[in-house]
């Protein structure tokens, strides 16, 4: 039987580093992925990720799977691919079935990094092609190029639901709804208003009834509900669909770690059925670690520093660091990782009704109600301010970790601080270039350049584009106001598209002045559905 | 090309494929791209059902597109039970529907 | 020995629900009127009712059903989901064919 310093299953966000931090003290690493690429789930997110510059924040998922994948090779660590390890024992044995044949392997440690699979919701007709999980929409549209369906309803407003509903709108796939049986939306805020304003409606505290069709989807019908989940009759509605996408959660994909006999805890919080791990991931069979979702459903840019926290963890186990470098190196990302899990969203304040912002500002209803900002409430936050010339907007109005706008901003028109979940505040005092560099580099897409005055009529607006076919310069469409109702006609000034802005376009409109704090989002109506 | 492809993605770009090629769906010749999943495939050629249940009789289509769910299984190359959505398309391949656990309809 | 295992406990009768033949187990069509049937039947474990009627033991072994099970035994027990055990784990956690499975390398 072949045997390795360390065994690592999932070539995933979090096995990937556990991989490089181990390979980087020495320890011979084995990656095995029953898949045919590694990356995980990181080459579907086509979003750039919140965080500061050490989670690598403002770099889309898919870039950081390619910088992985380059350390990974780099220091030497050893993937394999369709090689799925269907079993492992608590002597630290693992089972993996490749194309012909069935091999055993053993190792002095192990890092499970499995990750998590979709959560399902039933309901009548939920067999029926055409109702997959958000995650398969992810896979066709962003791995393959193909369009799941070209009129979807979602359902589900955390994070998946909404940043896939984008993802499909990027596509070019019509999203006619977003529904959750909840009673306001769980996911960023920044991620529902990006939906909103392209003129998605949100159907918060509603549910599927029904999916039709004989053989396949073509329709849905939903209903409201009231606060015990009983559906309310006479609310019924009916949408024309052919994908149903569900993204109601995820769990944890922890078999292997209970097979191997880890002590195991049920815990909602976590996302279902996780390993008992101590501070450095190790579960409670010495030498077997757990790193990202199958430890707890976070996200990815949590799953790569719990996997290097594991990886040098093993190291010093078996013996390759001493205890004091361990110790220095556990600190560092130990840090990172508390810093990520600060913030209205952080897995301590799951469950809990926020009502005011770490500033004190009461957070915006409407927001969690329909997914955008109304325009009263935008008013009372630090980074929406009023002056002559141009200025940035910042509608960032929840406290999570992340900061890139402050660092894009050169002319220290932005601030932060030391504490990455604050709110952004702009200094009314510094002067605005236009350079644009805080609208590319906003993973919620939530900064906007206003010009209140830009000649006696007029107004300028500068949004962040990211769909294509590009509007041209001088073109005329309509403009959307944040809840993607069309307000006033606009003309397209300029549409700037640079290498430092990674695919995000800036696109400024021209509309009236008393739009400028309206204006939101634009179409061509002659280009676009 | 298939308007359920998408010919230019404003983040991704043009998609990367491998060679245009031909291939089978229950008898029918059908044109993929040389290893992309056989059920991405299907679904640019409009492809929905991949197969019916066995006790019910009721159409299954792709539901998890990664090889856990195992709906989408269809008879690739006369072998039943293929999961189509990590099956990487090839020339001349032969995909038939599944009924139950075979081709022909019960 | 936790409650759930108290076979004594009274759970009240089966009563027959609209949606009862709703598909629960995708692989082996198992509605949830069968799983809630199982339960009043005195399968009060997810294993049990896993080997009473094969939902989560068909192609998938699970991936998708098993929570939805779990949730629907907790709800006929009258106990919250987290005091319900979860299926046992085992080798092989994915469809094997026979022949790749008897071609085993480094095995006892």
């Amino acid at each position: 039987m072949k045997r390795y310093d360390l065994i690592i299953v999932g070539a995933g966000p979090s096995g990937l580093s556990a991989a490089i931090e181990a390979a980087k003290h020495g320890l011979t690493v084995v990656v095995f992925d029953e898949n045919h690429k590694p990356g995980g789930q990181l080459f579907k997110q086509i979003h750039k990720f919140f965080g500061s510059k050490e989670h690598m924040a403002k770099i889309r998922g898919f870039n950081i799977g390619e910088e992985l994948l380059k350390e990974a090779s780099a220091v030497g660590v050893n993937v394999k691919l369709n090689a799925t390890v269907t079993g492992m024992y608590g002597n630290k044995e693992i089972v993996v079935q490749t194309e012909n044949c069935v091999e055993h392997f053993k190792a002095d440690s192990i890092i499970i990094a499995t990750g998590a699979a979709e959560n399902v919701v039933t309901f009548d007709g939920w067999t029926l092609p055409g109702v997959m999980g958000a995650g398969a929409a992810q896979t066709m549209m962003n791995l393959h190029g193909i369009k799941p369906g070209k009129r979807v309803l979602m359902l589900g407003s955390g994070n998946v639901g909404l940043v896939v509903s984008f993802q499909l709108l990027q596509a070019g796939c019509d999203v006619v709804a977003l529904v959750d049986a909840a009673p306001k939306i769980g996911g960023y805020g920044v991620h529902a208003s990006k939906i909103a304003r392209c003129g998605v409606p949100f159907y918060l505290s509603h549910t599927i009834l029904k999916a039709e069709g004989e053989k396949f989807v073509t329709g849905v019908v939903i209903g409201e509900v009231d606060d015990k989940f009983n559906v309310i009759k006479g609310t019924e509605k009916h949408f024309d669909v052919d994908t149903i996408c569900l993204a109601v959660g995820l769990s944890p994909m922890s078999q292997l770690l209970k097979m191997a006999g880890c002590e195991m805890e049920d815990n909602a919080q976590k996302g279902g059925q996780v390993p008992i791990v101590n501070e450095y991931g190790e579960t409670s069979v010495e030498g077997i670690f757990a790193v990202g979702d199958v430890s707890g459903i976070e996200e990815a840019s949590s799953a790569m520093i719990e996997g290097r926290m594991a990886g040098v963890c093993a190291a010093e186990y078996l013996g390759y660091c001493n205890k004091d470098e361990m110790v220095k190196r556990h600190t560092k990302l130990e840090d990172d990782l508390e810093s990520l899990r600060e913030g209205m969203f952080a897995p301590k304040n799951k469950g809990k009704n926020i009502e005011l912002t770490e500033e004190g500002i009461p957070v915006s209803k409407s927001l969690l109600k329909k997914g955008y900002i109304s325009e009263d409430e935008v008013e009372s936050f630090p980074g929406v301010t009023h002056k002559k010339g141009l200025h940035p907007v910042i509608e960032c109005t929840q406290n999570i970790p992340c900061n890139p706008c402050q660092d894009a901003c050169k002319f220290n028109c932005i601030h932060i601080g030391e504490k990455l979940t604050s709110l952004p505040v702009v200094n009314e005092k510094s002067d605005c270039t236009g350079c644009g560099m805080c609208v590319a580099a906003c993973s919620g897409q939530a900064i906007f350049l206003v010009n209140e005055e830009y000649d006696e009529e007029n107004a300028t607006v500068t949004l962040p584009y990211e769909f294509l076919p590009l509007p041209k310069k001088l073109e005329k469409g309509v403009a959307l106001d944040r809840s993607g109702n069309v307000v006033c006609e606009a003309e397209v000034v300029d549409i700037r598209s640079t290498k430092v802005f990674d695919k995000t376009n800036l696109l400024t409109i021209k509309v009236p002045k008393n739009m400028a704090m309206s204006a939101r989002f634009y179409k061509n109506l002659d280009t676009q559905v | 090309m298939s308007e359920n492809r998408i010919a230019e993605h404003p983040i991704l770009g043009i998609p990367e494929k491998g060679k245009k090629i031909k291939f089978t769906f229950d008898g029918k010749e059908v044109e993929g791209y040389e290893g992309e999943p056989v059920a991405e495939a299907l679904k640019a050629a409009g492809l929905m059902v991949h197969r019916y249940t066995k006790k019910h009789h009721e159409p299954r289509g792709v539901f998890c597109a990664i090889g856990r769910c195992t709906d989408c299984v269809m008879v690739v190359d006369g072998l039943p039970n293929t999961r189509t959505c990590i099956t990487p398309l090839q020339e001349g391949m032969t995909v038939q529907t599944q009924y139950g656990v075979s081709t022909k309809p019960e | 020995m936790n409650n759930v295992n108290d076979r004594s406990r009274n759970i009240g009768p089966f009563i027959p629900e609209s949606d009862d033949d709703m598909i629960i187990c995708r692989c082996e069509e198992i509605s949830k009127g069968e799983v809630r049937k199982a339960v009043h039947d005195g399968m009060y474990t997810v294993t049990e009712i896993r080997r009473y009627l094969r939902c989560g033991m068909g192609l998938c072994q699970g991936q998708t059903c098993s929570k939805t099970v779990k949730r629907l035994v907790a709800k006929e027990c009258g106990v919250s989901m987290d005091t319900i055990e979860p299926a046992t784990s085992r080798a092989p956690m994915r469809p094997v064919a026979m022949m790749v499975l008897g071609n085993e390398i480094g095995g006892e």
